[in-house]
C-alpha cells in the first residue's frame, strides 16, 4: 500500500532522516517507535507531503507520489492525524468532520459560492454523513460545540473521526494514544482493529505506548536517530537488546540528540 | 391533563409571539434602508447608492482578510483599476454599461491574480508591504497613464439610460450589494468557506485534509479582486468621473478599518460599518455646520477633519472593547432573529 525508499532528509546539518525504508502492505496496522526526536513524525512529514526530503521515493496505492504536494496525496487516500491534533479550533466538530470531506463533496467551490441546485442537496448529505461520523465516534453530545471548547481527549476523538471522513484509504496516526487512560488506550485498540477489519483501512502509526502497539500492530519499525534500529513482530521487537538500550540505555544520547522532528 | 395543554399553549404563544417579533426586525431594518430612497429625493439616493458600494468593498476586502486571513493594504488599486476599466469602455468604446461593468469586474480579477501570485510566496507583515507597495505603484503608474484613465481631468463614466436617475442607480448598487451579500452567505455555508478556514488557521492541516492551499488562496484574491473591480465599475458611474485622487492610498486603510471595526466574517456587521464610513464624511459636517448653536473656536472646516478623527477613535474603542467589531455586538440579535436557542 504505502512504500518509502531511502528518504533521507536534512535541516541544515542535522540528518533527520538517513536512508529510510519502509513498507505497509494494504490491510496492515503497523507501528513505528523509537526515542523522542528518533524523526518518526519527520518521517510521516515526508510520507505527507509536508516536507520534500532530499532523497528517496514514495509510492501509494502502486503509484510513484514522491512529486505530489500534500493534498493531492491525500485526494489519493491518505489521510493522517496529528501529535498536537488537526482539528481547526473556531470549528465546530460537525464543521470539522465536514472540512474534512473536503475532497468528496463532489462539487466545485464556485458552484458552491453561486449556491448552484446539487450544492444544497449535496450539503445536507454531507451534514447527515458527518453526524453518522460523529455518532460512531460517540460525539454527538458535542456536535455543535466549537473545537476549541472541547477537552483534550474529545479533540483527540475529533481529529480521529476527521481522518475517518475523508474516506481514506490509509491512516498515518501521529501518537493516537498519547493521553489517554489505559482503558481508553485498550478500546482504541479496539477501534483501530475494526476499522482495519471493516473498512479494510492500512494503518501506519507512531506510537509510544508499548501495551498498544503489542496489541494490535502486525509488524513494528523501530527508528533511531533517524536510522532504522530494526524491524519486526512486535513480540519480536520487544526483546531486541537494542530496542531495549536505545529507549533505556540511551536516555542521554536521546537528550544530545536534540529536539528535531517531532514538532 | 389541563396542565399541559395549558403549558403547550402557552409555549406556542411564545414562538409565535417571537415570529412576529423577529419578522418585524428584519422588516424595520429594511425600511430603514427604503426610508432615506423614499423621501431622501436625489441626494439620499446617491448617499445610498454610495453605502451600497462602500459595503461591496468591504465585503471584498472580507473575502480576502475575514475568510482567507491574508491582508491587503492595496485594495484601492484593485478598484481603481475597476473604475477606470469601466469608465473606459463606457467613454471611449462606447461600450454598452453592462460591458463596462463585467470589464470592471475582470480587470479586478486579474489584477489580484497577479498580486496573489507574488503574494504567496510571502506572509503576514511582508504580505502587506507587498500590497502597500502594489497600491502605491498602480497609483504612480496606471493611475497616471494619460490615455487611460484621462490624466488630471478624470475620465468619464456615463450612466445608461435604464440607471440615469439617481433612484435607479442606487437601486442597482444595493441589487449588487445583494448577490454579492449571497455569494458570502453561500461561500460559508459551503466547502470552501471551510477550506478557507483550515488555510487561515493552519495550511499544514488544510493540505493534509485535501485543501489546495495555493489554490484557494489564489481563488481568495481573484474573488476578492472580482468584487472589489465591480465596486470600482459602480463608483466610476455613481461619480459619472473618476480621477486618480479618488483611491489614494488613505481609501484603501480606511477600507481595512471599515472592515476591522465592522467585524471581520460578519457580513450585517460590515455592510453597518461600511454604510456609517460611506456617510459620515457627507453627513456630518453639515449637520454640525447646521447646528444652531455653534461652539467658539469651530468652524466648518474643522468639521471636515472630524470624521477620520471619529474613524480613527471607533477603531480603537472596537480593537481594546469588541474584537469582533459591529458583528460581536450584533450576535444576540442575529441569533435571535435566525431563531436559535441560545
Amino acid at each position: 500500500m504505502l512504500r518509502a525508499d531511502g528518504l533521507s532528509l536534512r535541516f541544515g546539518g542535522l540528518q533527520v532522516l538517513d536512508d529510510l525504508s519502509l513498507t505497509v502492505g494494504e490491510g496492515r496496522i503497523v507501528g513505528l517507535i523509537g526515542p523522542n526526536g528518533a524523526g518518526k513524525t519527520s518521517c510521516f512529514n515526508c510520507l505527507t507531503g509536508i516536507y520534500q526530503p532530499q532523497a528517496g521515493r514514495v509510492s501509494f496505492d502502486g503509484r510513484d507520489v514522491s512529486r505530489l504536494p500534500t493534498h493531492r496525496r491525500a485526494a489519493a487516500g491518505m489521510a493522517r492525524t496529528w501529535q498536537n491534533l488537526g482539528v481547526i479550533d473556531s470549528l465546530t466538530v460537525t464543521e470539522n468532520v465536514m472540512l474534512a470531506q473536503h475532497q468528496r463533496t463532489g462539487y466545485s467551490a464556485v458552484a458552491g459560492l453561486l449556491g448552484l441546485g446539487g450544492t444544497w442537496l449535496r450539503e445536507r448529505e454531507l451534514r447527515r454523513d458527518a453526524a453518522e461520523i460523529i455518532d460512531y465516534f460517540g460525539l454527538g453530545e458535542v456536535a455543535g460545540v466549537r473545537a476549541s471548547e472541547l477537552p483534550y481527549g474529545v479533540r483527540k476523538t475529533c481529529d480521529m473521526a476527521m481522518a475517518l471522513a475523508s474516506d481514506p484509504k490509509m491512516l498515518l496516526l501521529d501518537e493516537p494514544a498519547s493521553g489517554l487512560s489505559p482503558e481508553e488506550a485498550h478500546d482504541l485498540a479496539g477501534t483501530l482493529r475494526e476499522l482495519r477489519d471493516r473498512l479494510r483501512l492500512t494503518i501506519l502509526m507512531i506510537e509510544h505506548h508499548v501495551p498498544l502497539v503489542a496489541e494490535v500492530c502486525d509488524y513494528v519499525y523501530v527508528l533511531n536517530f533517524g536510522r532504522l534500529l530494526t524491524e519486526g513482530r512486535p513480540a519480536e521487537i520487544q526483546r531486541h537488546p537494542e530496542v531495549i538500550a536505545a529507549y533505556l540505555g540511551g536516555a542521554a544520547a536521546t537528550a544530545e540528540g536534540g529536539e528535531d522532528g517531532t514538532a | 391533563m389541563s396542565a399541559t395543554t395549558l403549558v403547550l399553549t402557552r409555549v406556542r404563544v411564545r414562538t409565535h409571539l417571537g415570529l412576529v417579533v423577529r419578522v418585524a426586525l428584519i422588516l424595520a431594518a429594511l425600511a430603514l434602508v427604503a426610508l432615506p430612497l423614499v423621501f431622501g429625493g436625489d441626494v439620499w439616493a446617491q448617499r445610498v447608492s454610495r453605502a451600497a458600494i462602500y459595503a461591496v468593498i468591504g465585503l471584498s476586502i472580507n473575502t480576502l482578510t475575514g475568510h482567507a486571513g491574508q491582508i491587503s493594504l492595496g485594495h484601492q488599486a484593485f478598484v481603481g483599476i475597476g473604475a477606470f476599466s469601466s469608465a473606459f469602455m463606457a467613454s471611449r468604446l462606447g461600450a454598452p454599461f453592462g460591458f463596462g461593468l463585467a470589464g470592471a469586474a475582470l480587470a479586478g480579477t486579474v489584477t489580484a491574480l497577479i498580486v496573489g501570485m507574488v503574494a504567496l510566496r510571502v506572509k503576514g507583515l511582508y504580505l502587506a508591504l507587498v500590497t502597500l507597495a502594489f497600491g502605491l505603484t498602480a497609483e504612480t503608474t496606471i493611475f497616471n497613464w494619460r490615455e487611460f484613465t484621462g490624466g488630471g481631468a478624470g475620465a468619464f463614466a456615463p450612466r445608461s439610460a435604464l440607471v440615469e436617475s439617481d433612484l435607479a442607480y442606487a437601486l442597482l448598487c444595493l441589487a449588487v450589494l445583494v448577490v454579492v451579500l449571497y455569494t458570502d452567505w453561500r461561500l460559508v455555508s459551503t466547502k470552501a468557506g471551510r477550506a478557507l478556514t483550515a488555510v487561515r488557521n493552519d495550511e499544514r492541516i488544510a493540505s493534509t485534509l485535501g485543501v489546495d492551499v495555493t489554490g484557494y488562496k489564489l481563488g481568495a484574491f481573484c474573488f476578492s479582486g472580482l468584487v472589489a473591480g465591480l465596486a470600482g465599475g459602480l463608483f466610476a458611474h455613481w461619480n459619472q468621473v473618476v480621477q486618480a485622487l479618488d483611491f489614494e492610498f488613505q481609501v484603501a486603510l480606511l477600507w481595512v478599518l471599515m472592515a476591522v471595526v465592522g467585524g471581520l466574517r460578519s457580513r450585517l456587521g460590515i455592510v453597518i460599518a461600511s454604510s456609517f464610513f460611506a456617510l459620515l464624511p457627507l453627513v456630518l459636517p453639515n449637520f454640525l455646520a447646521g447646528l444652531p448653536w455653534q461652539p467658539p473656536f469651530l468652524n466648518e472646516a474643522v468639521y471636515h477633519v472630524l470624521p477620520p478623527f471619529l474613524v480613527v477613535l471607533m477603531l480603537l474603542v472596537v480593537l481594546r472593547f469588541f474584537p469582533g467589531g459591529i458583528g460581536q455586538l450584533l450576535a444576540p440579535v442575529t441569533r435571535f432573529v435566525k431563531g436559535a436557542k441560545r
